[in-house]
């Protein structure tokens, strides 16, 4: 096997290849997780509420997704989950770029039951006594969530949010399985162009690896900005 | 889980691979441990797959690596491999001979040995019928869909240059993603694509092969690069089964009139590695 060759990663064609598929692995995880970082705090909320059927349904969302392997949602979003759709919406989705629309629809619902886990310990590590005090204050439910324990509860998640959002970064390489063009696929079709295994998946690596340390950089930054607030 | 082990692996390889490339000769190393692990795809009949009644592996590249072990005088092992791992696999030395419908092209020569040609296939594309594609040119701004790892990707780009590439890991997947709508042609080599087309039963009339070919890819046996031995038996035992008709009778079993593929005749001759 020949060395290694950098000018392979710095210009033309193949370097083109990969830094596409690095901006398409950046835009889906960015798009997953504004999406699901939100719909995480709702499902988190869902299994603290005091009414048992929301209670039920957050157990259950969460139980449900996140004991089945990311694969198979991705799989399920891509090949089974549109067939159900009529014809008419169907032409509609696919004539887009619809691996990409599945991908973020799997990673976006996968990642959010873990983030909702993350955020529901919190919430709870928030003293009980804070949320009675607020409402004995008069402010509402939702009030006293939003305004007194979630502004709490988010820091004390930082470290742990920030796990899922490293995981939920190196798992859009998985997104390969339904031919989204993201960094690990264009990675492969570099192999299978010039079989240059070594210069296109060190380039991968390499991305993965900055891209996650950027995230911890960012998260060190705002647990420093925001510490956590006890008691 | 496994996508994320690859660079690891492939930055591992890329040293051993520098390791044993300082190795004896094959061929000897082959005589020793008495066996001849064959690299196959088993899923891409009639070239390599597993018989539903028997479930052992057969198929025209199986028959033809059986001959070869046979000439060795050593017992074949066939490995299963994906069409992405074939040439990795063979370059760190975990198969001696891949038998995996191997597009041999100037591209790969750097990167490993082939036999003598074994069968020469035209690649083309699959699309619905009512999509009212009459030929290749007009694929063009359209979504095509494709295995990954092999020269589909390359030869569909080449042959309509703004075309729209996605890929999938099994050519099934590919496709089932065109039968679903969601893209506009499926391109393999045009065998897989009769035998796929076979297995569409009365809904084989939605289908339309399109008649120009993308390219036309002679396939043959990898061998690592460096192993004259090695390449010596393997092309002695082509270019005798070729002479002694036994080719001939091999390329009928799997792809003649009685199969499903229903060839006529042969094309080509095992007779030359030159593309």
């Amino acid at each position: 096997m020949p060395g290694f060759d950098l000018q392979l990663l710095l210009h033309g064609q193949y370097h083109d290849w990969l830094v596409a598929g690095l901006v398409v692995s950046i835009k889906l995880a960015a798009l997953t997780i504004a999406c699901a970082l939100p719909l995480a705090i709702v499902i988190a909320l869902l299994r603290l509420s005091p009414y048992r059927a929301l209670q039920w349904l957050g157990a259950s969302y969460v139980e449900v997704v996140r004991n089945v392997p990311l694969i198979a949602h991705l799989l399920f979003w891509y090949f089974g989950a549109p067939e159900l759709l009529p014809d008419s919406l169907k032409e509609r989705l696919y004539a887009g770029n619809y691996e990409f629309v599945a991908a973020a629809i799997g990673l976006t619902l996968y990642a959010a039951s873990f983030m909702a886990e993350n955020i529901r310990s919190g919430i709870r590590a928030i003293p009980a006594v804070q949320f009675e005090a607020a409402r004995a204050l008069g402010l509402g439910y939702l009030a006293a969530m939003r305004r007194v324990v979630l502004p709490q509860a988010l820091r004390v998640t930082v470290p742990p949010l920030l796990s899922q959002v490293v995981i939920l970064w190196n798992d859009t390489s998985i997104a390969t399985v339904i031919g989204v063009a993201e960094l690990m696929h264009q990675a492969a079709s570099v192999e299978s162009a010039v079989f240059r295994s070594a210069e296109a998946f060190g380039f991968a690596t390499l991305s993965y690896l900055i891209g996650s340390l950027a995230l911890t950089a960012v998260a060190t930054a705002i647990h420093r900005r925001w510490p956590v607030r006890t008691l | 889980m496994r996508n994320r082990l690859r660079p690891l692996l492939a930055a591992f390889f890329a040293v051993t691979a520098l390791v044993s490339a300082a190795h004896a000769d094959q061929l000897d190393d082959i005589r020793k441990k008495g066996e001849l692990i064959v690299g196959v795809l088993g899923t891409d009949e009639p070239n390599s797959f597993v018989d539903p009644a028997s479930r052992e592996l057969v198929g025209y590249e199986v028959d033809l690596a059986k001959a070869i072990a046979a000439k060795i005088g050593v017992k074949p092992v066939f490995k299963q491999i994906a069409v992405a791992a074939r040439i990795p696999e063979l370059q760190q030395g975990r198969v001696d001979l891949l038998a995996a419908s191997l597009t041999h092209n100037k591209e790969r020569e750097a990167q490993v040995d082939f036999s003598l040609t074994t069968f020469v296939t035209g690649q083309k594309v699959i699309v619905k019928t009512s999509s009212g594609i009459a030929d290749v040119p007009q694929l063009a701004g359209k979504k095509v869909l494709t295995v990954k790892g092999g020269t589909q990707e390359a030869n569909v780009r080449k042959a309509v240059p703004n075309v729209d590439v996605v890929t999938f890991e099994t050519t099934q997947q590919a496709f089932q993603a065109l039968q679903q709508g969601k893209g506009a042609g499926y391109v393999n080599d045009e065998a897989t694509l009769i035998d796929d087309m076979a297995k569409l039963g009365p809904a084989k009339k939605d289908y339309r092969i399109l008649p120009t070919n993308l390219s036309v890819e002679p396939l043959a046996l990898g061998i690592r690069k460096g192993e004259p031995a090695l390449k010596k038996v393997v092309d002695d035992t082509l270019a005798g089964l070729e002479k002694s008709g036994e080719a001939e009778k091999v390329f009928m079993k799997w792809y003649g009139p009685t199969t499903k593929l229903q060839f006529d005749k042969r094309s080509f001759k095992i007779d030359s590695d030159k593309i």
